[in-house]
């Protein structure tokens, strides 16, 4: 196995995808399900059905061409997790995708596990329909978690990771189908090929150092001649969990962009929606202005920068600093987390040990050691002089009762603040002679300086 | 004595000691549970039955959607008699996280093992963080148990709601009633609720029509309290379901006023919710009850439990296994095993060497080991202890007579417990050893919960031990599970505010440099006893010279969905099914839905992504793979 998962790509053109489908067979027949009964259908209709009087009621606003898109969720090598990020997504959320309730979307038929009444092989049913070409709108394929190496398991007769049965066997009997299977064989003729989260778009901690599965990527999978039939390539939002609203937001951007009044979305050399994923989560975190001053947590706890307890912000493509994890609230570093680097094709091996500092953090905190030692006087310095009213300036006194902070400056304080403030008055048009006409004489002189008009 | 079946015996001081003059005390020839039915004469009698009759019906439900996680239910359902003769759980995912931590530096531990569950995430964390401050000897000091307390009744707020409403709910919904179960409607519509005036549902077809999915007001209720929660949460935590904050020794979380008081807000929200959260699952049982007497054995099990306790003490938590039925006790949630009704131990020690998993109908070689014969007090393990299993997987083909599972199957005392938040409630109520509380007292057979006042007023509960645990009490014990869970995190909070009054701001033992020089390098062995959304979790570790070198997880749903054993007893998902009448008109056998069995099965709350995995022992297994896989054996 070992040389399976290190076997270069170019010195093999055949993608593990099509090596699966060349193992496996072309497949011709479905399930039977007139001696199935309702088994596995409690409520007597697919939930598609059982939305659609609130998905299609009265008459739709059509913004453009698209009025419905199937949606396959399949779970690879998964925890769940990416799931469970996108029931918290709000922007827009779950429920109003399904419910066809996002004015311009069209609505969404999910096809996921979780969600979904329908049980067993009437669960499976669309997704067959899919593959004879029989379903009756556009469809997109989300994958979660890694894709297993099943050309190993299937060697023995087994499986790592299967979604139901289908009677692809030998006499048409039933046999599990891996969710390796079903990604191969519906991949050719999607809309879109969606990875959420990071087992699927860079393999994640199932593909990690010593994994006995050989657990890939959806890329890896596909292979990077892979298109959909829209020209697509695999589309990666990245993130463990990722946050929820990254991936409705994608998913709903891509459909602006199809309905024809959106902008065309940008993805950046891996998939990743740029507008999320442009920026290290450093620029937007709420200590990163603790870096550019010099100062840094030394216990778990601190408020600082946590670049010194193991932060790797300020090299990891992310941007839950500045979305918040769910609901706009939370954040790893905003709660005192340190970035571990989820969201990279290097998680986790590239950012082991955990909770050690990055070697390259040691050059980089000393410059700004030295830097803000300079700035965080001035700026204290400065700071002090803000926190007074004009009053207390003009007073000599400041009427609080709660610390001797607020004790007045020193007599040389006093003297620069006066030389700051000339220089910040040196445009002021203010000082211009143009008459105040409609001010009484005798008032007395108002606000904005602490000296007074001559 | 709480052991029957293993000969393990207690001396005069308490400690535990091997009934002398038995050979190979551990082989499963020599101690053996009682068994009602041997998994031949079961199979005899299906087989005479299916001769004799053509209404029975073999079918396999893959996958059944609704729960999290890849699980699939094999059934022969004998639609004449009404029931279902056989059953067999199938947990369909492999990864491997233990293998992928073997070798690794301990401190990978928390964030590696945290992905393998994202329902939840948290929980993992938390195991493994137990886990390597029991092998580094690190204690967290209080305001950082406390931070985790926060955290794991906020996880739990989160959790409860999901399954109740996202999951099970659609059971009991209009859509599935009116459906699989038409001879209810005309009922539910006649019939008031008793609990109106707290839910606002005039009758059970009113409640039904909420539970709806996606469009009933109780899922959508349901759905936003899930976010209140994990809002609650990632303020602690920073992110979630895998939290960035969980360290050994402590957490990392900057604790201010302004944190304590987002959680207190968010917290003071959930108060009114819980209480219509009670009504709604007080309602539905007593509707179904007064329906049909035969749902209250829709996946009934005996009363056989366990759980290992669930939110420390912050000062009487050290870390230590030496002390650990001391600390243990001191949990909010007491650990304790069940049998039979009986609560025969609350201590983590008998908890622990009673402990074993087996893998005669899983996907792995067998391979037990006498590695570790005893635990560090001297107390005998069995080579079934997850400390010696060394066990290697194997994919194979599915054969209900050999394996058919990437689950395990642990026992306690040999015996099939089972696993559920509710089981909290239960152990607490009978131990009557929980921390004084304004809110919360255990009275031997109930827990008397205080609903503090929100916008509807302070009002006292209660919650009842089931006479018979089945689907509807499961259910009805997650609800109350809720309230005991959110009132935990209120006093943790207060607790958090008290310690923030005394100036204590630390939340970690160690900084990162001192961490990484606690790293012991002789061999240590540990045990971190948490709880997840489902229940019991643990997390065992071995490790050598500064690394890990055996690493294994045991989760609640790896114990429910759990196969045969080696006497054949089927596990708890497998004997529920079994033990569920078919109530559903299958008078036309086309509309047998098996809504029964579903409803049984989802009443565990099944939570299949962690619940596979592979103990393994001396970072051999990637070699075994090759061998089992490519040579195709």
């Amino acid at each position: 196995m070992a040389d399976r998962s290190t076997r270069s790509p170019v010195r093999n053109p055949r993608t593990p995808a099509q090596e699966l489908l060349d193992e496996l067979g072309p497949v011709t027949q479905f399930h039977d399900t007139t001696h199935l009964g309702a088994f596995g259908m409690p409520s007597g209709a697919m939930t598609e059905d059982m939305l659609s009087s609130v998905a299609t009621a009265g008459t739709p606003t059509r913004f453009g061409p698209l009025e419905k898109v199937h949606a396959f969720w399949f779970a690879g090598m998964s925890c769940d997790g990416c799931s469970v990020a996108v029931t918290g997504a709000t922007l827009p959320s779950v429920e109003s995708l399904l419910l066809g309730a996002h004015p311009g979307l069209p609505r969404v038929v999910l096809h996921h596990p979780v969600i979904n009444m329908e049980s067993g092989p009437y669960y499976l049913q669309p997704a067959e329909q899919a593959m004879a070409g029989r379903l009756d709108a556009p469809y997109v394929v989300i994958l979660e978690g890694s894709i297993a190496d099943e050309v190993v398991a299937n060697a023995s007769g087994g499986y790592w990771s299967s979604t139901g049965e289908e009677p692809w066997g030998p006499d048409g009997d039933l046999r599990p189908v891996t969710s390796t299977e079903w990604v191969a064989r519906l991949a050719p003729n999607a809309a879109a090929m969606i990875a959420i989260g990071t087992c699927a778009t860079w393999g994640g901690v199932p593909s990690a150092e010593g994994n006995p599965t050989g657990a890939m990527s959806l890329m890896d999978f596909l292979g990077k001649d892979y298109r959909s039939v829209l020209g697509v390539p695999v589309v990666n939002v990245p993130g463990c969990p990722p946050i929820g609203d990254n991936f409705t937001e994608t998913v709903a951007a891509v459909l602006y962009f199809l309905q024809g009044f959106g902008p065309l979305p940008e993805f950046d050399e891996l998939g990743r929606p740029a507008w999320l994923f442009g920026e290290t989560v450093h620029r937007h975190c709420v200590r990163g202005a603790y870096y550019e001053e010099g100062q840094f947590a030394k216990d778990f706890g601190d408020p600082e920068c946590l670049v010194e307890i193991g932060c790797w912000g300020p090299v990891v493509n992310c941007n839950i600093a500045s979305r918040g994890a769910i609901m706009s609230v939370g954040g790893c570093m905003n709660a005192g987390g340190a970035c571990i680097g989820c969201t990279m094709p290097g998680f986790p091996d590239k950012f082991t040990p955990f909770y050690k500092r990055p070697p390259g953090s040691m050059a980089s905190t000393v410059v700004s050691r030295m830097v803000g030692s300079v700035i965080r006087p001035l700026r204290k310095f400065s700071n002090n002089n803000m926190n007074r009213e004009v009053r207390w300036d003009r007073q000599h006194a400041t009427p609080s009762a709660f610390s001797r902070e607020k004790s007045e400056p020193s007599a040389l304080a006093h003297v620069n603040h006066k030389f700051y403030d000339a220089l910040r008055r040196s445009g002021d048009t203010s000082r211009n002679d143009a008459d105040v006409w409609g001010k009484r004489q005798d008032e007395a002189p108002s606000g904005g300086s602490p000296r007074t008009r001559a | 004595m709480c052991f029957k079946t293993l000969p393990v015996e207690f001396d005069e001081r308490g400690n535990a000691v091997l009934r002398g003059g038995i050979p190979n005390p551990y082989d499963v020839t020599v101690a053996k549970p009682d068994v009602d039915l041997s998994e031949e004469e079961r199979r005899e009698r299906i087989e005479s039955l299916v001769a004799r009759n053509g209404h029975i019906k073999d079918l396999n439900m893959d996958p059944v959607t609704r729960i999290a996680g890849a699980l699939a239910v094999h059934v022969t359902a004998d639609l004449d008699k009404r029931a279902y003769l056989d059953s067999h759980a199938q947990a369909t995912l492999f990864r491997g996280y233990e293998v992928i931590l073997m070798g690794r530096d301990p401190r990978d531990a928390i964030f590696v093992a945290s992905r393998a569950c994202g329902v939840c995430g948290g929980v993992h964390a938390h195991a493994a963080a137990y886990a390597i401050e029991q092998a580094m000897g690190i204690a967290p000091p209080p305001l950082g148990t406390v931070v985790r307390n926060m955290t794991e009744a906020a996880e739990m707020g989160y959790d409860n709601p999901l399954h109740l409403y996202l999951l099970a709910g659609p059971d009991y919904s209009e859509s599935v009633i009116r459906s699989s179960n038409p001879e209810l409607w005309p009922l539910a519509e006649r019939w008031s609720c008793p609990n109106e005036h707290i839910h606002g549902f005039k009758t059970m077809s009113d409640l039904m029509t909420a539970l709806n999915p996606l469009t009933g007001a109780l899922y959508r209720e349901g759905l936003e309290f899930t976010r209140l929660s994990r809002e609650m949460v990632v303020i602690l935590t920073g992110k979630y379901p895998h939290p960035q904050n969980v360290v050994p020794g402590g957490v990392s979380t900057t604790v201010t006023l302004q944190t304590l008081n987002e959680y207190h807000s968010r917290l003071g929200k959930i108060f009114d919710y819980a209480q219509r959260m009670m009504a709604v699952w007080d309602d539905i049982p007593a509707f179904f009850y007064e329906a049909d007497d035969r749902y209250q054995f829709v996946g009934y099990r005996p009363t056989t439990q366990i759980d290992p306790g669930y939110w420390d003490d912050p000062y009487a938590y050290d870390a230590t296994y030496e002390n650990c039925n001391e600390w243990g006790e001191k949990r909010w949630s007491t650990p304790g095993v069940v049998i039979d009704g009986e609560l025969v131990t609350t201590r983590l020690t008998d908890i622990n060497i009673g402990w074993e998993e087996f893998v005669e109908h899983s996907y792995y070689e067998e391979s037990s080991t006498t590695r570790f014969a005893q635990d560090m007090l001297g107390n005998p393990l069995s080579p079934y202890h997850p400390w010696n299993k060394r066990t290697l997987p194997k994919p194979g083909g599915r054969d209900w007579k050999d394996k058919y599972t990437w689950a395990c199957a642990p026992r306690w005392d040999r015996k099939v417990v089972e696993a559920g938040c509710y089981s909290r409630l239960l152990m607490t109520a009978m131990a009557q050893k929980i921390p004084d509380s304004d809110f919360i007292t255990a009275t031997g057979t109930s827990m008397r919960l205080l609903v503090p006042k929100g916008e509807v007023g302070e009002r006292e509960v209660e919650w009842h031990a089931p006479a018979r645990w089945n689907a509807l009490e499961r259910n009805r014990g997650r609800a109350y599970h809720y309230l005991f869970s959110q009132l935990v995190g209120l006093e943790s909070l207060l607790e958090a505010y008290k310690l923030m009054k005394q100036g204590e701001k630390r939340v970690a033992a160690l900084d990162p440099s001192a961490l990484e020089k606690a790293i012991p390098q002789d061999e240590r062995v540990s045990v971190g006893w948490w709880g997840a959304g489902r229940g019991w979790l643990t997390h065992h570790l071995v490790m050598d010279k500064g690394k890990i070198t055996n690493y294994q997880i045991c989760t609640p749903s790896t114990i429910n969905a759990s196969p045969r054993d080696p006497w054949g007893q089927p596990g708890p998902y497998e004997e529920a099914v079994m033990n569920t009448p078919i109530i559903e008109d299958v008078s036309d056998p086309s509309r047998f839905t098996s809504i029964d069995m579903l409803r049984a099965i989802r009443s565990f709350d099944p939570c299949m992504p962690c619940t596979t995995h592979v103990h393994t022992g001396e970072g051999e297994v990637v070699r075994e793979v090759n061998t089992c896989s490519c040579g195709g054996d």
